[in-house]
């Protein structure tokens, strides 16, 4: 599951400015590239950046893997597409994932009604899109018009709205907006860094209905300019399979506290290769300036990092999760076939059958195996990486194979003469388990737990498609008895409503269902919604800790291990600030290289 | 035939070497799991990316140097350290050419020493192991493959042939079908559509037809032409007047002047089918976990750390590979230049 949670946060910020000029020039003196900026006055709302002041000039470079293939944010549905978005137009907040807050972005400051349904948002005054035209309250409005607007269907109208029913956005005056939300939505300051589009450029596609196809991969190629933002860059060239070229916003917002407009960088160049491997690989011949390590490559990145001048941040967990599950969907297919066979649909929805195989994981085996002993054993649906809202006080599941036999013979489970595990009514423990191919850690991981089960008498197949299978098989024709996927974490648990609500169509031991099922699932659907309808903290959190509580007690994913995650830069850079989560450069307009 | 084919083919160097290659591959394969310390899925994840394990001979006997992990995947000997290697010594229970049951190993050490006499691979599984039990799969699917194909080429062939007419149409229309689809193109279509999903123990069987079904229409269509200019021969006429059956001219008349070519033709062909295999394989559409086959092991060697980190055992299967199709491909040369000396591409 690539992606899961709705709001992409990623590099950007900051900016200033000053008198004016006209023509970008790419000069070309003693091989070192520098930007002739045009310069403009700074807003007199800019957000002063509290980062050291540094020095404007170099370029970052860094890897794809997969290029954008489309810069319309109504479009972008894939994280490339995304990414690249985010470095060019900016959202009314920002989150900062160091402060692991929500901070002001094109909207100076916001007031919350009583209620807790109304926003009041005053934007910055004098802020500039890319190409001059100033930036108003209109625009706010005109974004959430195109979003909602049922001719163009798009992922925002799902996020920007509780139980379907959207948020209400009236302007005030030309910087004041207020936003209503039908309910209280836990989510809406970390929602509203959704990028604001500029209307004066895209209300004539608007009108004629084309919206879905402006600001594509052709327009990059063929007028970069066109597509503008109020981001710390502009998109300077794009060339498909190659490169995408960003260049410094001379209109952008922040400025340091010594007057420099921001960011520092003069340009951004964004390389496209064909996966994860060739990104390290340019990363350890010193091409790239930024990359993530996977803890199984280290060994060899590590060796170069003298000679290119770099070092490996150890940034702990990573926030994405790995698990197994048993499918417990008790309906059946066209035919009147149960999905699962029904023996096999007792022993899967019997918590202790669950919580059998979870002690009889070799956890640390893995981590010391497969991740090089760089990763962290997983217990409950938060990683670790996520100390805002993790709890920490969930049931664990250590390798204890004598536990393991004590809760299986509890259940009604025995072994024979050979040492094979048989139920009650003498059926052999067997199961098969799909994952997808594509994973080396993963095929190796599941190698792993077939020979873990083999020590409890249990006989697992495991099936190897590829990924677009096993997604059909999982949402749509249920026909499989295990599964091993992982989810890329967020930041917020309302990300995970979809994961844990019983009628989430990501609640995949059971999705979609009517009712829940279970009493456990009936309070992990109460608990989900408590934490979504208030903007209390501790609420909030009380809410979330419990549902990490349950999930590790009832075991519907069982849970394995996250590798830690390793960034690579180079050691140039200033002003860097690695957050636990997210994106290693998050605040790429206040890094800068002498 | 005056003599023998292969008596002939041993007669000649290249021939005997080819011979004597694929001889030891197969009977390897056959006793593999004697040959083999281990299985080929038993894991130790504390010795991951193990490198060869060094060989030394101490206090009188063979031994196994000793490492010591320094960090994950770095691995150094420790001075004196060793484990003496045992012959003949008990270890996981088999069958012999799957009937008589046994436990004896060619070699093993003592646990939990480990002898990896070609390195471990990402979960800590012997590399040698896996080649052993992986040449089980990759060499076997040629030969039963090649025994389909030629089956079916020679019966369409010889049949499309000997009627002629409506029957050779259609019979060669289909063949120039088969024949004018990209064969790599073909095998991943014939995958999925022969079943998105099966069984991995049932995979080795639906390769193998896939394969076949790929590669008999070349045979086919030269048995055709051979058995179109042999059904005029006098001694098939003579036999057609005498009321002979047509299975018994085909069986009797036909395949034994065309035998010559079939086994040229298989032994050429050979290769094509282990090729296939660890092509599939090395997609993912093939043999699968646990099970070993050169393609799949190759496939796992794709990951860039096995460059960058020098884990050179890895690549042995693809050498395997290499080997094995060289050998066959010289054997066939050579029975080719025996049956049809005109073709002769070298001097003896």
């Amino acid at each position: 599951m690539a992606f899961l949670y709705p709001v992409n946060f990623s590099k950007r910020d900051s900016l200033m400015g000053i008198v004016m000029a006209a023509a970008v020039v790419l000069t070309g003196c003693g091989g070192k590239i520098t930007l002739e900026r045009e310069v403009h006055p700074i807003p007199e709302d800019a957000d002063r950046s509290v980062s050291a002041p540094g020095k404007p000039g170099s370029v970052f470079v860094q890897s794809s893997p997969g290029a954008p293939n489309t810069f319309n944010k109504l479009v972008a549905e894939d994280a490339p597409s995304s990414e690249a978005i985010a470095l060019l137009m900016d959202g009314l907040t920002r989150y900062d994932p160091v402060r692991e807050e929500v901070v002001p972005g094109l909207a100076r400051s916001w007031e919350i009604s009583e209620d807790q349904k109304t926003f009041i948002f005053h934007l910055r005054r004098g802020v500039l899109w890319s190409d001059g035209h100033p930036f108003t309250a209109g625009d706010v409005v005109f974004t959430f018009q195109a979003i909602y607007d049922e001719r163009y269907p798009n992922r925002g109208a799902y996020d920007l709205s509780v139980d379907g029913e959207p948020f209400e956005v009236e302007k005030i005056d030309e910087h004041t907006v207020r936003i209503t939300t039908p309910e209280v939505f836990a989510p809406f300051l970390l929602y509203m860094s959704r990028e604001i589009l500029p209307r004066h450029k895209l209300i004539d596609a608007f009108e004629d209905g084309s919206l879905l196809r402006q600001w594509s991969i052709g327009t990059a190629q063929r007028t970069p300019r066109e597509i503008i933002g109020t981001g710390p860059y502009r998109l300077r060239s794009f060339r498909v399979g190659e490169r995408a070229v960003f260049e410094a916003n001379p209109h952008y917002w922040r400025a340091d506290e010594a007057g420099q407009r921001l960011p520092y960088t003069d340009f951004l160049v964004m390389t496209f290769v064909s996966d994860q491997n060739s990104a390290m690989a340019r990363f350890a011949n010193g091409e790239t300036d930024v990359e993530a390590i996977t803890p199984d490559n280290i060994i060899w990145v590590e060796r170069t990092a003298e000679r290119h001048d770099f070092t490996i941040h150890d940034r702990g967990p990573s926030t994405g999760t790995s698990f197994i599950w048993f499918n417990q969907h008790p309906g059946s297919d066209a035919n009147g076939k149960p999905y699962v066979e029904p023996h096999k649909l007792a022993w899967f929805t019997d918590q202790r059958f669950r919580q059998a195989i979870s002690h009889g994981i070799d956890r640390d085996g893995i981590i010391e195996g497969v991740l090089f002993n760089r990763g962290t054993p997983l217990w409950g649906p938060e990683s670790p990486a996520n100390t805002r809202w993790f709890n920490p006080d969930v049931k664990q599941y250590p390798l204890d194979l004598a536990r393991s036999r004590e809760l299986l013979r509890e259940a009604g489970f025995d072994w024979d003469a050979r040492g094979r595990l048989h139920d009650k009514e003498g059926n052999r423990v067997t199961f098969s388990l799909i994952t997808n191919h594509e994973n080396p850690i993963r095929t190796a991981m599941s190698m792993v737990f077939r020979e873990n089960m083999q020590e409890l008498g249990i006989n697992v197949q495991v099936q190897f498609l590829d990924f677009g299978t096993v997604v059909t098989k999982i949402q749509s024709s249920f026909d499989y008895e295990a599964g091993m996927l992982g989810f890329t974490g967020g930041i917020d648990p309302s990300g995970g409503m979809s994961i844990y609500h019983s009628r989430g169509r990501l609640h995949q031991w059971h999705p979609s269902q009517e009712q829940p099922a279970t009493e456990w699932e009936a309070r992990i659907d109460e608990l989900m919604l408590r934490q979504l309808k208030t903007l209390d903290f501790e609420e909030r959190f009380a809410a979330w800790a419990e549902v990490q509580q349950i999930m590790s007690e009832q075991v519907p994913f069982i849970y394995l291990v996250t590798p830690n995650a390793y960034a690579g830069l180079k050691n140039r850079w200033n002003n860097v600030e690695i957050p636990t989560m997210g994106s290693v450069v998050w605040n790429i307009d206040e890094i800068w290289a002498p | 035939m005056k003599e023998n084919l292969f008596i002939q083919a041993a007669r000649r160097p290249l021939g005997l070497a080819a011979m004597i290659t694929l001889g030891v591959l197969y009977l390897v394969a056959i006793f593999a799991p004697f040959i083999a310390p281990y299985q080929t899925q038993t894991q130790q994840l504390q010795k991951t990316y193990h490198p060869p394990t060094g060989l030394t001979w101490q206090d009188g006997r063979l031994q196994v140097k000793v490492y010591e992990q320094v960090d994950p995947t770095v691995y150094e000997p420790i001075p004196g350290g060793a484990a003496p290697i045992r012959f003949f010594a008990r270890g996981f229970e088999y069958k012999i050419l799957g009937l008589i049951p046994w436990d004896r190993h060619l070699f093993l050490v003592e646990a939990p020493e480990r002898i990896y006499l070609l390195g471990s691979d990402s979960t800590g599984r012997d590399v040698f192991s896996r080649l052993l039990y992986g040449a089980q799969i990759s060499l076997s699917i040629g030969l039963i493959g090649i025994t389909i194909t030629m089956t079916f080429g020679f019966l369409i062939g010889s049949l499309a042939g000997y009627f002629g007419g409506w029957v050779d149409n259609a019979a060669m229309r289909l063949v120039e079908l088969l024949m004018a689809i990209p064969g790599l193109y073909l095998l991943l279509a014939l995958r999925s559509a022969f079943a998105a999903h099966v069984p991995s123990d049932q995979m080795y069987l639906l390769i193998v037809i896939i394969l076949a079904f790929i590669g008999w229409a070349a045979t086919a269509r030269i048995i055709r032409g051979m058995s179109l200019s042999l059904r005029q021969r006098q001694f098939v006429l003579a036999a057609e007047v005498l009321g002979q059956s047509t299975w018994k001219i085909l069986t009797r008349h036909i395949l034994p002047n065309t035998f010559s070519y079939l086994i040229v033709a298989a032994t050429l062909s050979i290769p094509a089918y282990i090729l296939g295999e660890a092509a599939l394989s090395f997609l993912g559409l093939g043999i699968q976990e646990p099970s070993a086959s050169w393609g799949l092991m190759l496939s796992q060697a794709q990951d860039s750390k096995v460059f960058m980190m020098n884990l050179w055992w890895l690549l042995i299967p693809g050498a395997a590979i290499f080997v094995t199709v060289i050998a066959y491909n010289v054997l066939g040369d050579v029975l080719r230049d025996i049956v049809d000396p005109k073709m002769k591409v070298q001097s003896r």
